[in-house]
């Protein structure tokens, strides 16, 4: 058995008066891809905020590569692709990678900038200021930054938001790619279609509470869409 | 190291290219200094008085315009947060856009204070040269506190508000300090309160780049 890279105890997380997470536990073990689905305002992007380190949990217990998020040191071994690039506009593509490269202290930085460029398909276009790309453009340029340091552990936030086609498909290549790699892969999203092709387990929130998990094996779509349906009437009911 | 420089490198880059803070900056104090030039008719011992004022008016004013567009690059693709997911401490990315702000100050106040001089006719003398440190200590002041607030005005949708109303109220004695001295080294001559003046400023901008640098990676938090 895979050692558990990210493990989460009874987290809860409140803003104030809103509480945003309630009592999520789960473990994502490592080479897994591990797909978090649920509507708007379930508590995905709190939790992956959580996990990356950029929000705290107001209680539980959550640790990642065995280390509290909060601490930097394994901060080489995580990359965060979300609907923002975290890319400057009016630097080119290689002044991006250049720059993330240098915060995160990548070896042969510029081999490896060509390399990534490369793989997304944009090095015919690394001298290009990054205002001048499309969506789709952007965020390739996006894995390419995430990639570049070569990490374990990715964090994907509802990644596919405003791609069309041949971009989402890229997309979706990639992460396949990556987990063939053995690379840990943390997905939110809605989508239950993508969802379910990429991943090996799953976790279902709603209404910021764990109302089922599972392995991706032999699980359709369709079944999902109805068993989740039928989680969200419950769940509604109760309230 | 290499983060600061890192930081400061990739604002130099974006600021060269765009040309879009040194532009309003030096548009904004060229009208500071015509309209107080030509509109008022002051005796040249009034205008002596106010000369210190005056000047870190077109400063503090023209850099307030820098240091809000220095974080708007920093809140645009969610890059803040990037800054903040990478194994960097958050001191030193704090320090990377302290030192890029500031720079980027000086280097607008080196070239805004010839045109000054020009403009209201001041007599230069080796006094004037004390205009360096006090330019420094009083800039290093107003950035290093510019700096970390900006970063938290920068969640809110009213940033350059929020920035003006948290600012002001702090910078306000490196601001009186600065207008002083530098009212004494325009005149050409420096007043026995002058040292202690200055060693007030060093220590203002002490204190408040330590804890700016120690709060950063509160700040950054969401």
């Amino acid at each position: 058995m895979n050692q558990p890279v990210i493990i989460a105890e009874n987290l809860r997380k409140e803003f104030g008066r809103v509480v945003a997470l309630r009592g999520v536990s789960f473990q994502v073990e490592e080479g897994a891809f591990f797909t978090i689905f649920g509507r708007n305002g379930a508590g995905k992007s709190t939790l992956l905020s959580i996990i990356s380190g950029m929000a705290s949990a107001t209680d539980g217990r959550i640790r990642v590569f065995g280390e509290d998020p909060g601490e930097r040191t394994h901060r080489h071994r995580l990359s965060v692709i979300s609907h923002e690039s975290f890319l400057y506009d009016n630097l080119t593509a290689l002044e991006n990678l250049a720059f993330y490269g240098k915060l995160y202290q990548v070896e042969n930085l510029n081999e490896r900038m060509h390399a990534v460029l490369d793989q997304v398909g944009l090095h015919h276009r690394r001298f290009d200021l990054v205002h001048t790309f499309s969506r789709g453009m952007v965020q390739r340029l996006t894995i390419a930054r995430a990639i570049l340091h070569n990490p374990d552990l990715f964090l994907l936030d509802e990644p596919f938001t405003g791609l069309d086609q041949h971009a989402t498909e890229m997309l979706i290549g990639l992460m396949d790619d990556l987990k063939s790699q053995g690379k840990t892969i943390l997905l939110t999203t809605h989508d239950l279609q993508i969802g379910l092709r990429l991943s090996t387990s799953f976790m279902l929130l709603e209404r910021q509470r764990v109302v089922e998990t599972g392995t991706s094996d032999g699980l359709t779509a369709e079944l999902l869409r109805e068993k989740y349906f039928s989680l969200v009437k419950t769940s509604e009911a109760g309230q | 190291m290499n983060v600061i420089w890192a930081i400061i490198r990739k604002d130099f880059q974006m600021e060269f290219r765009t040309k879009e803070s040194i532009t309003a900056m030096w548009i904004f104090s060229l009208l500071i200094f015509v309209i107080f030039n030509f509109t008022f008719e002051i005796s040249r011992l009034l205008l002596l008085q106010i000369s210190g004022g005056l000047l870190w008016v077109a400063f503090i004013f023209s850099g307030m315009l820098g240091l809000n567009r220095s974080f708007q690059v920093e809140r645009e693709n969610g890059n803040l947060r990037g800054l903040s997911l990478t194994p960097a401490d958050p001191g030193l990315i704090y320090f990377g856009k302290f030192l890029s702000t500031t720079f980027f100050m000086l280097i607008f106040e080196a070239l805004i204070f010839p045109l000054f001089i020009i403009f209201y006719d001041i007599q230069l003398s080796l006094v004037t040269l004390w205009i360096i440190p006090i330019s420094i200590l009083g800039t290093l002041g107003f950035t290093s506190l510019g700096t970390i607030l900006s970063a938290v005005a920068i969640h809110t949708k009213q940033q350059q508000i929020l920035l003006s109303l948290l600012l002001w109220p702090l910078i306000t004695p490196i601001i009186i300090w600065a207008v002083k001295t530098t009212g004494d080294v325009l005149a050409g001559e420096l007043s026995a309160a002058f040292q202690p003046v200055m060693v007030r400023m060093l220590v203002f901008d002490v204190i408040f780049t330590t804890i700016s640098y120690l709060l950063f990676e509160y700040v950054v938090q969401e």
